[in-house]
């Protein structure tokens, strides 16, 4: 739980912070600079219409990975929600919402994405319903089957002798116990929708230029591969280090769950 | 007072129980023993209302027995408590749920009479002894004073020395307390002691309701009888005979 | 058996028509004019409100949702996709000839990801936490890491720009599909290798093994009886969430490599509103999804009888 604590400081730092300790204005066109290669004034260079890169990459920040976590709270959220309803909410309740999630995952979560956003009209707040909508499915999975193995719990039969309403039996009872699980699902659909964001933005249906999201960069920056190779460079190194970087907490998370399960 | 009529439980395509019927009135107890699969945790969670009966029913004082609150003190004391909530907090839960108060003293009392230190309500689940979180689980019951309370083989995870002492608490309480218990167990010397009557539950069926004294002096020939000799034989019956 | 398969017939059935609806009410719903989208695709030019009021009657925009709903269902459910609003011709061969850039890409990957993840993995297995199980463990955790787009751009230009041996773009020859191919098989090897490696360590540690090789049972006969139908399992699975991220990469590769694979079809579709061939991609990879999912569930229950008595 600790490398994922100290992970989501690391990113809401660079959301908040990252933007501040840019050099130049993001957006600022500075056509005589155009395509310079790294140097002095421009530490990793400039692009076409010669914004500093590094300047951009950390505004971009906000954007690739703020969205993201954004995104993947809205997915859990959701996810949770209806996870729980079916685990809690009699039989037709859980056929109706199983179903649903059936549905939802006989799709490439990635391809429905980019059919929806590209269909809503490529902006930021397509992108944001278009990667919610398609990123709740395994928080209701997982929710629903921890649900469903705490039902005959001792405390939960208690909670529910003592007449406490479901709503409170699923707020004490049910959410301390998801949340160790929950947590790991999320450090992966975090990472997806870091992905699917720069996706989006690489196929030019997220978020819109000049604002400096990484996909969209490294779509701007493709066209001058054989000029300057390293434009194309940064911002997915960046996008890999930290999918990479939330990846590893991730796992280091679900190991340290696998071993407190052996030893109980 | 607790009627359970002609009730017969269905779980899947097996019969739990069959023509179950029993009675059992405030301030009194009823020992319910029988080998594991007798049927016992079913009949606990029918009557609770927690599975539903195929037919028959249910009653306290004429009304569904979970409109009286009735109490349940579990075999885990450990699973019995959210693991992350404070003891305090669970043992609370009937009053908090009902949004009533209950006295300054009465939690102090009640502490005092199970033998609990003040202070451990404020632990966690983990952080007490498995004969003390069955005493919490047994305060919790207590706490909203439940009348009808079901005990689910209250001794069996404790070591021996506890089982007897807890066993004598609890018959103290209910002096006190005045509520009707109904004790499901299959340690036929505790029935025998503390029993005002004993249920024997074999395969869903009720094969003999009797007062202590019968079922050692006269058991029902066949099954209650083997189970009266196996139990003499492993001393088990020397304090009720 | 034949009533597991039944169940998991209507189930997919369920999912199917389910995916059609929501797509169909998906694009009905879509913000602005798609009979303008539509006319700019078709004529490449500004236009005036009367060409686009014909667009619209001629793809059939004008009728309200239910009508349009069920004339576009009732062909489909005999595999009718119907005629594409931009260019007017109907869209299953169009859909053929995409299907025909996709599908050998798809297995030429697979074949790459198999081919470097089974040697990789059986070796890292073999010594777990040696030099060669780490760099296994490094190139899965980075190959799942890297997003296909811009791997397939580091390899263009390394491979296609500095170097100059295979080309880059277009789909024209075999040697074009080589540079796709290696950019969707590292993501595949990525996780198979993990998956592989770990159901072989589970595999091994699977506690009755010790006795049968106290009783004199060879190495390599309990690889082969115990060791390696274990491992295969996990596999199995996998192979159904691989799909998804082949899909997923497809999309991107091919757009990327600029073969006119199924991928390219879609995001034309979508820019040009060309909702029929949108709707036929759609239900086909929802389509090819349930049905490998069929498949995967069958042979589940052939390597693992007990999991036809866990679910049905």
């Amino acid at each position: 739980m600790r490398s994922v604590a100290t992970l989501v400081g690391v990113i809401l730092f660079l959301i908040v912070f990252g933007p501040l300790l840019a050099p130049h204005d993001p957006t600022a066109i500075d056509i005589p600079h155009r395509l310079s290669p790294p140097g002095e004034e421009f530490l990793l260079g400039t692009d076409a219409l010669g914004r500093d890169i590094l300047s951009r990459l950390l505004h971009g920040a906000r954007w690739s990975l703020g969205l993201a976590f954004f995104i993947s709270l809205i997915g859990l959220a959701i996810g949770t929600a209806l996870g729980l309803a079916a685990a809690l909410g009699g039989k037709v309740v859980d056929w109706a919402i199983m179903r649903t999630t059936d549905t939802f995952l006989a799709f490439p979560e990635l391809v429905a994405a980019v059919v929806i956003a590209g269909l809503m009209g490529a902006g930021t707040w397509s992108l944001i319903f278009a990667l919610s909508v398609t990123g709740w499915m395994r928080y209701t999975r997982v929710a629903r089957g921890v649900g469903l193995s705490l039902r005959t719990r001792g405390y939960v039969v208690q909670a529910q002798l003592a007449g406490l309403s479901p709503l409170a039996i699923a707020r004490w009872h049910y959410l301390p116990s998801l949340l160790p699980s929950l947590t790991v699902v999320w450090t992966g659909m975090f990472a997806r929708a870091i992905l699917g964001i720069s996706a989006l933005g690489f196929l030019g249906f997220g978020v819109q230029p000049p604002l400096p999201e990484w996909g969209s960069m490294l779509l701007d920056a493709r066209v001058h591969m054989r000029s300057t190779p390293l434009q194309m460079i940064w911002p997915g190194l960046v996008v890999v280090t930290c999918v990479l970087a939330i990846n590893l907490a991730g796992d280091a998370l679900r190991d340290a769950l696998a071993g407190d399960d052996t030893r109980t | 007072m607790l009627r359970v009529n002609q009730v017969w439980v269905k779980r899947g395509a097996a019969v739990a129980l069959q023509d179950i019927s029993l009675s059992l009135e405030p301030g009194r107890t009823l020992a319910v023993v029988g080998e594991s699969g007798a049927g016992k945790s079913t009949l606990i969670a029918a009557i609770l209302g927690l599975l539903r009966p195929s037919h028959g029913e249910i009653t306290w004082a004429g009304a569904p027995v979970r409109a009286c609150r009735p109490a349940l003190v579990m075999q885990e004391p450990r699973s019995a408590f959210n693991p992350v909530l404070s003891l305090r907090r669970s043992v609370m839960e009937p009053i908090v749920a009902s949004g009533g108060t209950i006295p300054a003293d009465r939690l102090c009392h009640l502490c005092d009479g199970l033998e609990l230190p003040p202070d451990i309500l404020d632990r966690r689940p983990t952080e007490v002894s498995i004969g003390q979180a069955q005493r919490v689980g047994i305060l919790r019951a207590l706490v909203a004073s439940a009348p009808l309370v079901l005990f689910d083989e209250p001794l069996s995870a404790l070591d021996a020395v506890t089982q007897k002492h807890t066993a004598r608490l609890i018959s103290d309480l209910q002096c006190e307390e005045g509520f009707a218990a109904l004790i499901v167990t299959h340690d036929l010397g505790y029935a025998a002691a503390h029993g005002d009557e004993i249920a024997v539950l074999k395969s869903g069926r009720i094969e003999e309701i009797a007062t202590p004294e019968q079922f050692v002096l006269t058991p029902k020939p066949g099954y209650c009888e083997q189970l009266r000799d196996a139990a003499l034989a492993l001393g088990a019956l020397e304090a009720a005979a | 058996m034949i009533m597991g398969l039944l169940g998991f017939v209507l189930r997919a059935a369920v999912v199917l028509s389910g995916t059609a609806a929501l797509t169909f009410a998906l694009l009905w719903n879509a913000p602005g004019d798609p009979a303008q989208a539509i006319a700019m695709a078709r004529f490449d030019a500004l236009l005036t409100e009367d060409v686009i009021d014909q667009v619209r009657a001629e793809a059939g925009l004008d009728i309200s949702f239910w009508p349009a709903f069920t004339s576009w269902l009732v062909p489909l459910l005999s595999l009718d996709f119907g005629n594409s609003a931009v260019t007017g011709r109907p869209v299953w061969p169009d859909l053929v000839t995409a299907m025909s850039y996709t599908f050998p890409l798809a297995l030429a990957s697979l074949a790459v990801g198999l081919a470097v993840s089974l040697p990789l993995a059986v070796l890292a297995a073999k010594r777990p936490g040696s030099l060669v199980d780490r760099c296994a463990v490094a190139v899965a955790s980075l190959g799942v890491a890297i997003p296909a787009y811009w791997l397939g751009l580091l390899l263009i230009l390394l491979f296609a720009v500095k170097l100059a041996w295979l080309p880059a773009m277009g789909a024209r020859t075999a040697a074009h599909a080589i540079l796709p191919a290696l950019t969707l098989g590292l993501g595949v090897t990525a996780s198979f290798t993990r998956i592989i490696r770990s159901g072989i360590l589970e595999a091994r540690g699977q506690p009755f093994l010790p006795a049968i090789r106290r009783r004199g049972v060879s190495d390599r006969a309990i690889g082969r009886d115990h060791v390696a139908p274990h491992a295969a399992i996990p596999v199995v699975t996998v192979f159904g969430l691989e799909l998804a991220f082949l899909l997923e990469g497809l999309v991107l590769v091919e757009v990327i490599f600029g073969r006119p694979g199924l991928g390219t079809f879609l995001v034309q579709a979508i820019l040009a509103r060309d909702f029929p061939h949108v709707q036929a991609v759609v239900v086909l990879t929802a389509l090819i999804f349930v049905t490998v999912n069929l498949l995967i569930d069958g042979i589940y229950r052939v390597i693992e009888p007990r999991i036809g008595e866990r679910d049905a």
